[in-house]
């Protein structure tokens, strides 16, 4: 790697920190773990470690680089919470530019911190409106008629407002699910005389819950033998999941 | 409605998590055409190969895996991002609702009742649902699960 020569010597622990930084980046915005060890690695290399090895785990990431006679580890916590893809996706593109000898370390540190600040591209608003139409999507697709897609928008709308609300206030993931499959399933069932298939509508309220990102991620952990990561991301889709069903349940004690 | 145009109701399925997810509104197009290919594909493998559900969802996600690699290395993207927002229509929520929704049923059962039916339905479930999830996961991993990149 050319780049490295370029470069003036960092010392260790900065070294470290940005790595960590974009590590703990990767693995909060939805990366897998061999991306998140991937990139924490490539940045150590391209700036002048001689070895870096890693850990990620589902709740902390850390490395150990080596130098010389120089050693440096470090660890963050790193919680999971969701997936944010133009996160994962300027990160790559630092990383090759990097890699390439187009970004000096100050360039790095600024657009690492520029990434972790910047807001979400999508309002909650026009967030919770597309992903209620998701839902009335799916109802269509498990052959429900017009009007069946109309009360599962509007049903699915409502339970993401309040699985943000919850969200907002730090509850846990089984305890949002509950209430906001309660709340979509409850709006459909209440909905569903105006429709010919309300079944077809009821099934498809829940779905914006559905943990997409984890369940794949996990199957994939497993498939590339990170055996605990892809074990830890499939259970916390089944508790999801349980917290749907347990919400469904109710409401239709409800609704009949 | 004619059952071929229910499949372009794959891309809002999909766009709303694709917002969700943060994809950028650049890629918001291509994440819904690749959701409508990848879904539209697995009909056609069901409804014209005779194919089941898990065939035909593991022949989509394969077409969803490389297509995702392959634009996504074109555009300099996570390949992830389209492959991960294009597959969520063929996620088997249904499956999954049903199987614990019937579980939960066994809390409704008279004293002795036995809940055979209850456990052998959910258990159908559970399993159709995890090959489907398997089947979408190694089709999305399948680029990287055949061409591994050498540690350097």
């Amino acid at each position: 790697m050319l780049a490295i020569k370029a470069l003036p010597e960092l010392p260790l622990t900065e070294v470290l920190d940005l790595a960590l930084q974009a590590g703990l980046l990767v693995h909060l915005s939805g990366g897998d773990t061999d991306r998140a060890a991937d990139t924490m690695r490539r940045i150590a290399l391209a700036l002048g470690a001689a070895r870096a090895d890693t850990v990620v785990s589902s709740l902390n990431i850390g490395m150990t680089i080596e130098r010389g006679t120089e050693r440096d580890t470090a660890f963050r916590r790193a919680p999971h919470v969701g997936a944010n893809f133009a996160n994962l996706s300027a990160i790559q593109r630092l990383l090759d530019e990097l890699e390439a000898g187009q970004l000096d370390v100050i360039a790095l540190r600024n657009a690492l911190d520029h990434i972790a600040r910047r807001k979400p591209f999508h309002s909650r608003t026009l967030m919770a409106l597309l992903i209620g139409l998701s839902c009335g999507a799916f109802a269509a697709l498990f052959g429900g008629d017009f009007a069946a897609v109309l009360i599962t928008t509007l049903g699915g709308t409502l339970g993401v407002a309040v699985r943000f609300l919850l969200l907002a206030h730090g509850f846990k993931p089984v305890v949002f699910a509950i209430c906001a499959s309660f709340t979509a399933l409850l709006v459909v069932g209440l909905l569903r005389s105006l429709t010919a298939t309300p079944d077809a509508a009821l099934a498809a309220s829940v779905l914006f819950l559905i943990p997409g990102v984890p369940l794949i991620n996990g199957a994939s952990d497993m498939l590339a033998a990170n055996y605990l990561n892809g074990m830890v991301r499939l259970t916390m889709s089944a508790m999801i999941v349980i917290g749907i069903a347990i919400g469904v349940s109710i409401a239709l004690r409800f609704v009949g | 409605m004619h059952a071929w145009l229910i499949e372009l109701w794959a891309a809002p399925a999909a766009l709303g998590f694709a917002l969700l997810f943060n994809v950028p509104t650049r890629a918001l197009a291509a994440c819904g055409m690749l959701a409508i290919l990848g879904h539209a594909c697995r009909k056609l493998v069901m409804d014209v190969g005779g194919a089941d559900i898990v065939f035909g969802t593991l022949i989509a996600a394969l077409l969803i895996g490389l297509v995702a690699e392959w634009w996504g290395r074109r555009q300099r993207d996570v390949p992830l991002m389209y492959a991960i927002t294009a597959a969520i229509p063929m996620v088997p929520g249904t499956y999954m609702y049903k199987a614990v929704q019937g579980l939960l049923g066994i809390a409704q059962l008279q004293a002795n009742a036995a809940g055979e039916e209850i456990l052998v339905s959910a258990g159908v479930n559970i399993v159709k649902a995890s090959m489907i999830v398997l089947a979408l996961a190694f089709g999305i991993a399948a680029p990287h699960l055949f061409w591994p990149k050498k540690h350097h």
